[in-house]
Protein backbone atom coordinates (compact mmCIF):
# COMPACT_ATOMS: atom_id res chain seq x y z
CA UNK A 1 0.00 0.00 0.00
CA UNK A 2 1.35 3.40 -0.88
CA UNK A 3 0.13 6.82 0.06
CA UNK A 4 -0.57 7.85 -3.49
CA UNK A 5 -0.19 11.30 -4.95
CA UNK A 6 -3.82 12.24 -4.45
CA UNK A 7 -3.25 12.60 -0.73
CA UNK A 8 -0.77 15.43 -1.07
CA UNK A 9 -1.79 18.88 -0.08
CA UNK A 10 0.53 20.91 -2.24
CA UNK A 11 0.11 24.60 -1.90
CA UNK A 12 -1.10 24.55 1.68
CA UNK A 13 0.28 27.25 3.96
CA UNK A 14 2.78 26.15 6.57
CA UNK A 15 1.03 25.66 9.93
CA UNK A 16 3.47 27.88 11.74
CA UNK A 17 2.56 31.25 13.07
CA UNK A 18 5.94 32.51 14.14
CA UNK A 19 7.51 32.99 10.71
CA UNK A 20 6.55 35.09 7.75
CA UNK A 21 6.99 33.36 4.42
CA UNK A 22 6.94 34.87 0.99
CA UNK A 23 3.72 34.32 -0.88
CA UNK A 24 5.39 33.16 -4.06
CA UNK A 25 7.06 30.23 -2.38
CA UNK A 26 4.01 28.67 -0.77
CA UNK A 27 3.65 25.95 -3.38
CA UNK A 28 6.93 24.32 -2.35
CA UNK A 29 7.76 23.83 1.29
CA UNK A 30 11.30 23.00 0.31
CA UNK A 31 13.02 23.67 -2.94
CA UNK A 32 16.61 22.72 -3.79
CA UNK A 33 18.22 23.67 -7.09
CA UNK A 34 21.50 22.43 -8.53
CA UNK A 35 22.84 21.22 -5.19
CA UNK A 36 26.49 20.31 -5.42
CA UNK A 37 28.82 19.23 -2.65
CA UNK A 38 32.48 18.95 -3.50
CA UNK A 39 34.91 18.19 -0.68
CA UNK A 40 38.46 19.54 -0.47
CA UNK A 41 39.92 16.24 -1.65
CA UNK A 42 37.87 16.58 -4.85
CA UNK A 43 35.21 14.02 -3.91
CA UNK A 44 31.83 15.01 -5.27
CA UNK A 45 29.11 13.83 -2.89
CA UNK A 46 26.27 15.57 -4.74
CA UNK A 47 26.33 16.50 -8.40
CA UNK A 48 23.52 18.92 -9.06
CA UNK A 49 20.33 17.82 -7.36
CA UNK A 50 16.98 19.51 -8.06
CA UNK A 51 14.30 18.64 -5.54
CA UNK A 52 10.95 19.99 -4.29
CA UNK A 53 8.63 18.96 -1.51
CA UNK A 54 5.18 20.39 -0.98
CA UNK A 55 3.28 20.92 2.24
CA UNK A 56 1.54 17.75 3.35
CA UNK A 57 3.76 15.56 1.21
CA UNK A 58 6.09 12.76 2.32
CA UNK A 59 9.12 12.14 0.12
CA UNK A 60 11.46 9.26 0.90
CA UNK A 61 15.06 9.35 -0.25
CA UNK A 62 16.50 5.96 -1.13
CA UNK A 63 19.95 4.98 -2.27
CA UNK A 64 22.80 2.60 -1.54
CA UNK A 65 25.31 3.33 1.22
CA UNK A 66 27.56 6.22 0.24
CA UNK A 67 25.20 7.42 -2.48
CA UNK A 68 25.03 10.91 -1.01
CA UNK A 69 21.69 10.76 0.82
CA UNK A 70 22.97 12.03 4.15
CA UNK A 71 25.07 14.73 2.47
CA UNK A 72 21.96 15.82 0.61
CA UNK A 73 19.83 15.90 3.76
CA UNK A 74 22.54 17.77 5.67
CA UNK A 75 22.57 20.38 2.96
CA UNK A 76 18.81 20.74 3.28
CA UNK A 77 19.08 21.21 7.04
CA UNK A 78 21.82 23.86 6.62
CA UNK A 79 24.33 21.69 8.50
CA UNK A 80 26.47 21.41 5.41
CA UNK A 81 27.11 24.39 3.18
CA UNK A 82 26.60 23.50 -0.50
CA UNK A 83 29.48 24.08 -2.89
CA UNK A 84 26.92 25.29 -5.41
CA UNK A 85 23.16 25.50 -5.65
CA UNK A 86 20.36 26.83 -3.51
CA UNK A 87 17.95 25.60 -0.84
CA UNK A 88 14.77 27.46 -0.01
CA UNK A 89 12.53 26.57 2.92
CA UNK A 90 9.12 28.23 2.52
CA UNK A 91 10.86 30.92 0.50
CA UNK A 92 13.66 31.47 3.02
CA UNK A 93 17.15 31.13 1.57
CA UNK A 94 18.56 28.40 3.82
CA UNK A 95 22.13 28.90 2.61
CA UNK A 96 22.20 32.60 3.50
CA UNK A 97 19.79 32.60 6.43
CA UNK A 98 20.24 29.22 8.11
CA UNK A 99 18.86 30.31 11.50
CA UNK A 100 15.62 31.57 9.93
CA UNK A 101 15.26 28.42 7.85
CA UNK A 102 15.90 26.20 10.87
CA UNK A 103 12.96 27.81 12.70
CA UNK A 104 10.74 26.19 10.07
CA UNK A 105 12.09 22.68 10.32
CA UNK A 106 12.45 19.76 12.69
CA UNK A 107 15.47 17.57 12.08
CA UNK A 108 16.52 14.10 13.15
CA UNK A 109 20.18 13.66 12.19
CA UNK A 110 21.40 10.18 11.34
CA UNK A 111 24.11 10.06 13.95
CA UNK A 112 23.30 12.28 16.86
CA UNK A 113 24.04 11.72 20.50
CA UNK A 114 21.71 12.19 23.42
CA UNK A 115 22.42 13.57 26.88
CA UNK A 116 22.37 10.34 28.80
CA UNK A 117 21.83 11.77 32.27
CA UNK A 118 18.83 13.86 31.25
CA UNK A 119 15.40 12.30 31.60
CA UNK A 120 13.21 11.96 28.51
CA UNK A 121 11.01 14.79 29.82
CA UNK A 122 13.98 17.08 30.46
CA UNK A 123 15.38 16.31 27.03
CA UNK A 124 12.15 17.17 25.26
CA UNK A 125 11.33 20.22 27.38
CA UNK A 126 14.78 21.79 27.20
CA UNK A 127 14.99 21.31 23.45
CA UNK A 128 11.48 22.73 23.07
CA UNK A 129 12.69 25.78 25.01
CA UNK A 130 15.72 25.97 22.71
CA UNK A 131 13.29 26.07 19.79
CA UNK A 132 11.94 29.25 21.34
CA UNK A 133 8.79 27.89 23.00
CA UNK A 134 7.66 29.47 26.29
CA UNK A 135 7.81 27.18 29.33
CA UNK A 136 4.10 26.12 29.46
CA UNK A 137 4.06 25.41 25.72
CA UNK A 138 7.32 23.50 25.95
CA UNK A 139 5.87 21.38 28.74
CA UNK A 140 2.71 20.66 26.75
CA UNK A 141 4.61 19.97 23.51
CA UNK A 142 6.98 17.53 25.19
CA UNK A 143 4.05 15.71 26.81
CA UNK A 144 2.28 15.44 23.44
CA UNK A 145 5.38 14.18 21.66
CA UNK A 146 6.10 11.62 24.39
CA UNK A 147 2.51 10.37 24.12
CA UNK A 148 2.65 10.20 20.32
CA UNK A 149 5.87 8.21 20.31
CA UNK A 150 4.85 5.89 23.14
CA UNK A 151 7.51 7.36 25.41
CA UNK A 152 5.13 8.61 28.12
CA UNK A 153 5.85 5.71 30.52
CA UNK A 154 9.57 6.45 30.11
CA UNK A 155 9.27 10.22 30.68
CA UNK A 156 10.94 10.14 34.08
CA UNK A 157 13.71 7.75 33.02
CA UNK A 158 17.19 8.87 32.13
CA UNK A 159 17.85 8.63 28.42
CA UNK A 160 20.98 6.60 29.17
CA UNK A 161 18.78 3.87 30.68
CA UNK A 162 16.65 3.51 27.54
CA UNK A 163 17.07 0.96 24.77
CA UNK A 164 18.64 2.01 21.46
CA UNK A 165 15.21 2.10 19.81
CA UNK A 166 13.73 4.27 22.54
CA UNK A 167 16.66 6.70 22.23
CA UNK A 168 16.04 6.89 18.50
CA UNK A 169 12.42 7.75 19.25
CA UNK A 170 13.58 10.52 21.57
CA UNK A 171 15.63 11.94 18.69
CA UNK A 172 12.59 11.77 16.39
CA UNK A 173 10.61 13.46 19.16
CA UNK A 174 13.04 16.37 19.25
CA UNK A 175 12.30 17.00 15.57
CA UNK A 176 8.54 16.96 16.15
CA UNK A 177 8.54 19.52 18.97
CA UNK A 178 6.55 22.61 18.04
CA UNK A 179 5.01 20.89 15.00
CA UNK A 180 7.39 22.42 12.46
CA UNK A 181 6.01 22.69 8.91
CA UNK A 182 9.01 20.81 7.50
CA UNK A 183 10.48 17.60 8.88
CA UNK A 184 13.83 16.28 7.67
CA UNK A 185 14.44 12.84 9.12
CA UNK A 186 17.63 10.94 8.34
CA UNK A 187 16.84 7.24 8.81
CA UNK A 188 14.29 7.88 11.57
CA UNK A 189 13.50 4.21 12.10
CA UNK A 190 17.05 2.90 12.06
CA UNK A 191 17.39 0.19 14.70
CA UNK A 192 13.73 0.21 15.73
CA UNK A 193 11.71 -2.93 16.35
CA UNK A 194 8.63 -3.42 14.13
CA UNK A 195 6.19 -2.00 16.70
CA UNK A 196 8.29 1.11 17.32
CA UNK A 197 8.78 1.54 13.59
CA UNK A 198 5.03 1.54 13.09
CA UNK A 199 4.64 4.09 15.88
CA UNK A 200 7.09 6.38 14.09
CA UNK A 201 5.32 5.80 10.78
CA UNK A 202 2.06 6.86 12.43
CA UNK A 203 3.69 10.02 13.73
CA UNK A 204 5.08 10.88 10.29
CA UNK A 205 1.76 10.30 8.56
CA UNK A 206 -0.11 12.36 11.16
CA UNK A 207 2.40 15.20 10.74
CA UNK A 208 1.86 15.08 6.96
CA UNK A 209 -1.91 15.00 7.37
CA UNK A 210 -1.61 18.16 9.48
CA UNK A 211 0.15 19.79 6.53
CA UNK A 212 3.83 19.25 7.31
CA UNK A 213 6.21 18.47 4.47
CA UNK A 214 8.38 15.45 5.29
CA UNK A 215 11.67 14.39 3.73
CA UNK A 216 13.11 11.19 5.10
CA UNK A 217 15.90 8.89 4.12
CA UNK A 218 15.61 5.19 4.65
CA UNK A 219 17.09 1.86 3.70
CA UNK A 220 13.75 0.13 4.22
CA UNK A 221 11.96 -0.04 0.89
CA UNK A 222 8.74 -1.17 2.55
CA UNK A 223 8.90 1.97 4.67
CA UNK A 224 9.32 4.20 1.64
CA UNK A 225 6.45 2.42 -0.08
CA UNK A 226 4.15 2.73 2.93
CA UNK A 227 4.85 6.34 3.81
CA UNK A 228 5.70 8.19 0.68
CA UNK A 229 3.77 10.25 -1.79
CA UNK A 230 6.96 10.32 -3.83
CA UNK A 231 10.24 8.49 -3.74
CA UNK A 232 13.62 9.92 -4.68
CA UNK A 233 16.52 7.66 -5.57
CA UNK A 234 20.04 9.03 -5.27
CA UNK A 235 22.94 7.15 -6.77
CA UNK A 236 26.47 8.46 -7.01
CA UNK A 237 25.40 11.90 -5.86
CA UNK A 238 22.77 12.23 -8.59
CA UNK A 239 19.00 12.17 -8.29
CA UNK A 240 18.24 9.36 -10.74
CA UNK A 241 14.52 9.02 -10.06
CA UNK A 242 11.79 11.05 -8.41
CA UNK A 243 8.10 10.27 -8.48
CA UNK A 244 5.30 8.28 -6.93
CA UNK A 245 5.77 4.53 -6.80
CA UNK A 246 3.27 4.15 -9.65
CA UNK A 247 5.13 6.70 -11.75
CA UNK A 248 8.47 5.04 -11.12
CA UNK A 249 7.04 1.64 -12.04
CA UNK A 250 5.53 3.09 -15.18
CA UNK A 251 8.73 4.86 -16.21
CA UNK A 252 10.84 1.79 -15.62
CA UNK A 253 8.65 -0.36 -17.83
CA UNK A 254 8.43 -2.83 -14.96
CA UNK A 255 4.76 -2.94 -14.10
CA UNK A 256 4.56 -6.73 -13.76
CA UNK A 257 6.97 -9.45 -12.77
CA UNK A 258 6.81 -13.01 -14.05
CA UNK A 259 8.69 -15.46 -11.87
CA UNK A 260 9.27 -18.99 -13.01
CA UNK A 261 11.61 -21.91 -12.62
CA UNK A 262 13.24 -24.09 -15.27
CA UNK A 263 10.97 -27.18 -15.60
CA UNK A 264 14.01 -29.26 -16.58
CA UNK A 265 15.91 -28.16 -13.48
CA UNK A 266 13.53 -28.19 -10.49
CA UNK A 267 16.37 -27.38 -8.05
CA UNK A 268 17.61 -24.48 -10.15
CA UNK A 269 17.14 -20.80 -9.42
CA UNK A 270 13.91 -19.07 -10.22
CA UNK A 271 14.04 -16.38 -12.87
CA UNK A 272 12.24 -13.06 -12.99
CA UNK A 273 11.27 -11.09 -16.04
CA UNK A 274 9.57 -7.72 -16.07
CA UNK A 275 6.86 -6.39 -18.36
CA UNK A 276 5.20 -3.04 -18.73
CA UNK A 277 1.67 -4.47 -18.73
CA UNK A 278 -0.19 -7.53 -17.58
CA UNK A 279 -1.02 -8.42 -21.21
CA UNK A 280 2.64 -8.42 -22.16
CA UNK A 281 3.39 -10.68 -19.19
CA UNK A 282 0.61 -13.05 -20.18
CA UNK A 283 1.79 -13.17 -23.80
CA UNK A 284 5.26 -14.11 -22.61
CA UNK A 285 3.87 -16.89 -20.41
CA UNK A 286 1.91 -18.26 -23.36
CA UNK A 287 4.79 -17.95 -25.82
CA UNK A 288 7.18 -19.77 -23.47
CA UNK A 289 4.49 -22.28 -22.52
CA UNK A 290 5.31 -21.90 -18.86
CA UNK A 291 3.41 -24.28 -16.62
CA UNK A 292 4.52 -23.07 -13.20
CA UNK A 293 4.88 -19.36 -12.79
CA UNK A 294 3.63 -16.37 -10.84
CA UNK A 295 2.65 -13.00 -12.24
CA UNK A 296 2.70 -10.19 -9.73
CA UNK A 297 2.63 -6.41 -9.68
CA UNK A 298 6.19 -5.17 -9.58
CA UNK A 299 7.16 -3.30 -6.44
CA UNK A 300 9.31 -0.34 -5.53
CA UNK A 301 11.98 -2.85 -4.60
CA UNK A 302 12.07 -4.07 -8.21
CA UNK A 303 12.48 -0.52 -9.49
CA UNK A 304 15.09 0.28 -6.86
CA UNK A 305 17.22 -2.72 -7.73
CA UNK A 306 16.86 -2.00 -11.42
CA UNK A 307 18.11 1.55 -10.84
CA UNK A 308 20.97 0.65 -8.56
CA UNK A 309 21.89 -2.64 -10.21
CA UNK A 310 22.49 -3.92 -6.70
CA UNK A 311 20.52 -7.11 -6.89
CA UNK A 312 22.38 -8.23 -9.99
CA UNK A 313 25.69 -7.53 -8.32
CA UNK A 314 24.67 -9.29 -5.14
CA UNK A 315 23.36 -12.31 -7.02
CA UNK A 316 26.55 -12.52 -9.06
CA UNK A 317 28.60 -12.36 -5.88
CA UNK A 318 26.50 -15.07 -4.20
CA UNK A 319 26.76 -17.23 -7.30
CA UNK A 320 30.53 -16.85 -7.36
CA UNK A 321 30.70 -17.72 -3.67
CA UNK A 322 28.62 -20.88 -4.28
CA UNK A 323 30.95 -21.96 -7.09
CA UNK A 324 33.97 -21.59 -4.81
CA UNK B 1 23.44 37.22 18.94
CA UNK B 2 23.18 35.01 22.02
CA UNK B 3 19.80 34.93 23.76
CA UNK B 4 19.28 34.57 27.49
CA UNK B 5 16.74 31.77 27.12
CA UNK B 6 19.13 29.76 24.94
CA UNK B 7 22.06 30.34 27.30
CA UNK B 8 19.95 29.22 30.28
CA UNK B 9 18.85 26.07 28.43
CA UNK B 10 22.41 25.09 27.44
CA UNK B 11 23.46 25.76 31.05
CA UNK B 12 20.61 23.60 32.38
CA UNK B 13 21.43 20.78 29.96
CA UNK B 14 25.06 20.75 31.15
CA UNK B 15 23.97 21.00 34.78
CA UNK B 16 21.44 18.17 34.49
CA UNK B 17 23.91 16.05 32.57
CA UNK B 18 26.41 16.47 35.40
CA UNK B 19 24.18 14.55 37.84
CA UNK B 20 26.10 11.65 39.22
CA UNK B 21 29.38 13.38 38.47
CA UNK B 22 29.44 15.46 41.65
CA UNK B 23 32.15 13.25 43.09
CA UNK B 24 34.59 13.65 40.21
CA UNK B 25 33.79 17.38 40.11
CA UNK B 26 34.62 17.79 43.81
CA UNK B 27 37.82 15.81 43.27
CA UNK B 28 38.95 18.09 40.43
CA UNK B 29 37.67 21.36 41.86
CA UNK B 30 38.39 21.03 45.57
CA UNK B 31 40.11 17.83 46.70
CA UNK B 32 43.10 17.80 44.28
CA UNK B 33 43.79 21.55 44.64
CA UNK B 34 43.50 21.25 48.45
CA UNK B 35 45.91 18.33 48.38
CA UNK B 36 48.24 20.39 46.21
CA UNK B 37 48.05 23.20 48.78
CA UNK B 38 49.10 20.78 51.53
CA UNK B 39 51.78 19.22 49.30
CA UNK B 40 53.24 22.60 48.30
CA UNK B 41 53.17 23.67 51.93
CA UNK B 42 55.03 20.53 53.02
CA UNK B 43 57.62 20.75 50.22
CA UNK B 44 57.98 24.54 50.23
CA UNK B 45 58.05 24.92 53.97
CA UNK B 46 55.01 27.12 54.31
CA UNK B 47 55.32 27.03 58.06
CA UNK B 48 58.80 28.53 57.97
CA UNK B 49 58.07 31.04 55.20
CA UNK B 50 54.89 32.14 56.93
CA UNK B 51 51.80 33.82 55.56
CA UNK B 52 53.29 35.02 52.27
CA UNK B 53 54.09 31.49 51.08
CA UNK B 54 50.77 30.11 52.28
CA UNK B 55 48.97 32.85 50.39
CA UNK B 56 50.94 31.91 47.25
CA UNK B 57 50.02 28.24 47.66
CA UNK B 58 46.34 29.04 48.18
CA UNK B 59 46.27 31.32 45.11
CA UNK B 60 48.08 28.58 43.19
CA UNK B 61 45.49 26.02 44.27
CA UNK B 62 42.64 28.27 43.17
CA UNK B 63 44.28 28.63 39.74
CA UNK B 64 44.87 24.86 39.64
CA UNK B 65 41.20 24.26 40.41
CA UNK B 66 40.03 26.74 37.77
CA UNK B 67 42.39 25.19 35.24
CA UNK B 68 41.16 21.65 35.93
CA UNK B 69 37.48 22.60 35.81
CA UNK B 70 37.70 25.02 32.89
CA UNK B 71 40.16 23.38 30.51
CA UNK B 72 40.15 19.71 31.45
CA UNK B 73 36.48 19.32 32.48
CA UNK B 74 34.74 21.80 30.20
CA UNK B 75 37.04 20.99 27.30
CA UNK B 76 36.18 17.32 27.81
CA UNK B 77 32.44 18.09 27.76
CA UNK B 78 32.83 20.11 24.56
CA UNK B 79 34.81 17.29 23.00
CA UNK B 80 32.16 14.80 24.10
CA UNK B 81 29.45 16.94 22.51
CA UNK B 82 31.43 17.16 19.30
CA UNK B 83 32.48 13.54 18.94
CA UNK B 84 29.28 11.85 20.19
CA UNK B 85 27.09 13.84 17.81
CA UNK B 86 25.41 15.96 20.48
CA UNK B 87 26.72 19.09 18.82
CA UNK B 88 24.74 18.07 15.74
CA UNK B 89 21.55 18.23 17.81
CA UNK B 90 22.33 21.84 18.70
CA UNK B 91 23.41 22.60 15.13
CA UNK B 92 19.99 21.58 13.79
CA UNK B 93 18.26 24.10 16.07
CA UNK B 94 17.80 27.81 15.41
CA UNK B 95 20.34 28.39 18.16
CA UNK B 96 23.09 30.99 17.88
CA UNK B 97 26.50 29.29 18.21
CA UNK B 98 27.45 32.06 20.64
CA UNK B 99 24.51 31.03 22.88
CA UNK B 100 25.93 27.51 23.00
CA UNK B 101 29.33 28.84 24.02
CA UNK B 102 27.83 31.30 26.52
CA UNK B 103 25.82 28.47 28.12
CA UNK B 104 29.07 26.58 28.60
CA UNK B 105 30.77 29.68 29.99
CA UNK B 106 27.93 30.26 32.45
CA UNK B 107 28.32 26.65 33.59
CA UNK B 108 32.08 27.11 33.94
CA UNK B 109 31.62 30.35 35.90
CA UNK B 110 29.23 28.63 38.31
CA UNK B 111 31.80 25.87 38.80
CA UNK B 112 34.57 28.45 39.24
CA UNK B 113 32.57 30.36 41.87
CA UNK B 114 31.84 27.16 43.81
CA UNK B 115 35.39 25.89 43.73
CA UNK B 116 36.91 29.29 44.64
CA UNK B 117 34.55 29.65 47.60
CA UNK B 118 35.34 26.09 48.74
CA UNK B 119 39.10 26.69 48.49
CA UNK B 120 38.84 29.99 50.37
CA UNK B 121 37.11 28.06 53.15
CA UNK B 122 39.92 25.48 53.05
CA UNK B 123 42.44 28.35 53.25
CA UNK B 124 40.76 29.86 56.29
CA UNK B 125 40.62 26.44 57.93
CA UNK B 126 44.36 26.00 57.22
CA UNK B 127 45.08 29.39 58.79
CA UNK B 128 46.06 31.29 55.65
CA UNK B 129 45.92 35.04 56.39
CA UNK B 130 43.25 35.83 53.79
CA UNK B 131 41.80 39.36 53.57
CA UNK B 132 40.16 39.14 50.13
CA UNK B 133 39.17 42.19 48.09
CA UNK B 134 35.97 40.72 46.77
CA UNK B 135 35.49 42.75 43.58
CA UNK B 136 39.03 42.29 42.18
CA UNK B 137 38.98 38.62 43.20
CA UNK B 138 35.64 38.03 41.49
CA UNK B 139 36.80 39.86 38.35
CA UNK B 140 40.04 37.89 38.15
CA UNK B 141 38.26 34.56 38.72
CA UNK B 142 35.72 35.38 35.98
CA UNK B 143 38.41 36.40 33.48
CA UNK B 144 40.58 33.39 34.35
CA UNK B 145 37.65 31.04 33.76
CA UNK B 146 36.80 32.74 30.43
CA UNK B 147 40.42 32.64 29.33
CA UNK B 148 40.90 28.96 30.21
CA UNK B 149 37.52 28.01 28.70
CA UNK B 150 38.62 29.70 25.50
CA UNK B 151 41.67 27.44 25.42
CA UNK B 152 39.46 24.41 26.12
CA UNK B 153 37.12 25.46 23.29
CA UNK B 154 40.08 25.81 20.92
CA UNK B 155 41.28 22.30 21.71
CA UNK B 156 37.74 20.91 21.42
CA UNK B 157 37.29 22.62 18.05
CA UNK B 158 40.57 21.50 16.51
CA UNK B 159 41.18 18.02 17.93
CA UNK B 160 41.20 15.32 15.28
CA UNK B 161 39.80 12.68 17.63
CA UNK B 162 38.24 12.42 21.04
CA UNK B 163 41.34 10.70 22.43
CA UNK B 164 43.67 13.36 21.07
CA UNK B 165 41.44 16.11 22.42
CA UNK B 166 41.04 14.70 25.91
CA UNK B 167 44.79 14.13 26.17
CA UNK B 168 45.36 17.72 25.10
CA UNK B 169 42.87 19.19 27.57
CA UNK B 170 44.31 17.11 30.41
CA UNK B 171 47.87 18.08 29.53
CA UNK B 172 46.97 21.73 29.11
CA UNK B 173 44.91 21.83 32.33
CA UNK B 174 47.81 20.59 34.44
CA UNK B 175 50.67 21.90 32.28
CA UNK B 176 49.56 25.53 32.40
CA UNK B 177 49.71 25.34 36.20
CA UNK B 178 53.03 23.58 36.57
CA UNK B 179 54.81 25.53 33.80
CA UNK B 180 53.83 28.84 35.38
CA UNK B 181 55.11 30.31 38.64
CA UNK B 182 51.88 29.40 40.40
CA UNK B 183 53.13 27.39 43.36
CA UNK B 184 56.64 28.92 43.44
CA UNK B 185 58.36 32.23 42.80
CA UNK B 186 59.40 33.05 39.20
CA UNK B 187 63.03 33.27 40.36
CA UNK B 188 62.97 29.57 41.11
CA UNK B 189 62.48 28.75 37.42
CA UNK B 190 65.23 28.29 34.80
CA UNK B 191 65.82 31.59 32.97
CA UNK B 192 64.30 30.67 29.60
CA UNK B 193 61.27 29.01 31.17
CA UNK B 194 60.76 31.94 33.50
CA UNK B 195 60.78 34.32 30.54
CA UNK B 196 58.30 32.22 28.61
CA UNK B 197 56.03 31.56 31.56
CA UNK B 198 55.61 35.28 32.22
CA UNK B 199 53.11 35.31 29.36
CA UNK B 200 50.99 32.37 30.46
CA UNK B 201 47.43 33.22 31.56
CA UNK B 202 47.91 31.14 34.71
CA UNK B 203 50.85 33.39 35.70
CA UNK B 204 48.66 36.50 35.45
CA UNK B 205 45.84 34.73 37.25
CA UNK B 206 47.99 33.52 40.14
CA UNK B 207 49.59 36.91 40.59
CA UNK B 208 46.26 38.76 40.55
CA UNK B 209 44.53 36.28 42.86
CA UNK B 210 47.43 36.54 45.30
CA UNK B 211 47.10 40.33 45.29
CA UNK B 212 43.32 40.16 45.74
CA UNK B 213 43.56 37.58 48.55
CA UNK B 214 45.90 39.85 50.48
CA UNK B 215 43.45 42.76 50.20
CA UNK B 216 45.13 44.50 47.24
CA UNK B 217 43.37 46.12 44.31
CA UNK B 218 46.33 46.67 41.97
CA UNK B 219 45.48 43.99 39.43
CA UNK B 220 45.00 46.16 36.34
CA UNK B 221 47.88 44.71 34.32
CA UNK B 222 46.89 41.10 34.99
CA UNK B 223 43.20 41.85 34.36
CA UNK B 224 44.02 43.48 31.02
CA UNK B 225 46.19 40.54 29.96
CA UNK B 226 43.55 38.01 31.02
CA UNK B 227 40.78 39.98 29.29
CA UNK B 228 42.75 40.16 26.04
CA UNK B 229 43.61 36.46 26.13
CA UNK B 230 39.99 35.54 26.96
CA UNK B 231 38.65 37.65 24.08
CA UNK B 232 41.16 36.18 21.63
CA UNK B 233 40.75 32.51 22.63
CA UNK B 234 36.96 32.66 22.88
CA UNK B 235 36.59 34.43 19.55
CA UNK B 236 38.90 31.94 17.88
CA UNK B 237 37.27 28.95 19.62
CA UNK B 238 33.83 30.10 18.48
CA UNK B 239 35.05 30.68 14.94
CA UNK B 240 36.74 27.29 14.71
CA UNK B 241 33.86 25.29 16.18
CA UNK B 242 32.51 23.24 13.32
CA UNK B 243 28.95 24.42 13.69
CA UNK B 244 28.24 24.39 10.00
CA UNK B 245 30.56 22.49 7.73
CA UNK B 246 31.94 24.41 4.78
Amino acid sequence: MTRGTTQTAAGREPPFAGETVSAGARAAALSARGLVKRYRDGTEANRGIDFDVCAGEVVSVLGPNGAGKTTFLRQLTTELRPTAGSVEVFGVDAVREPARAKRLMGVTPQEAGVFERLTVREHLELFARLKGMPRPEAHEASREVADELGLAPESGKRVGDLSGGQRRRVLVGLALLGRPPLLVLDEPTMGLDPASRRAVWGVILRAASRGAAVVLSTHYIEEAERLSDRVAVIIGGRLVALGSVEELLGRSGRGYRVTYGDPLDPDGETRSLYFASFDEARRHVEAERLSEYTVARASLEDVYFALTGQRATEEAREEAACRV
Amino acid sequence: MPRLNEIVCVFRIQLANMRGETGPFLLAAVVFPSAMYLFAGAVGGAGAAGGEARLRFLAGSIVFSLSLTSISWLGYLMLENRFTGRLRLFATLPLAPSSYLCGFLAFALAQGALSTAALLAVGRWAGVPVRPSVAPLALVVVLTVLCLCGLGALVAARARSFTEGSLMTDALGAGLVFLAPVYYAPEAMPGWLGAASRWLPTTFAASAIRTALSGGHEVYGEVSALALTAAATLALGLRLTNWREG
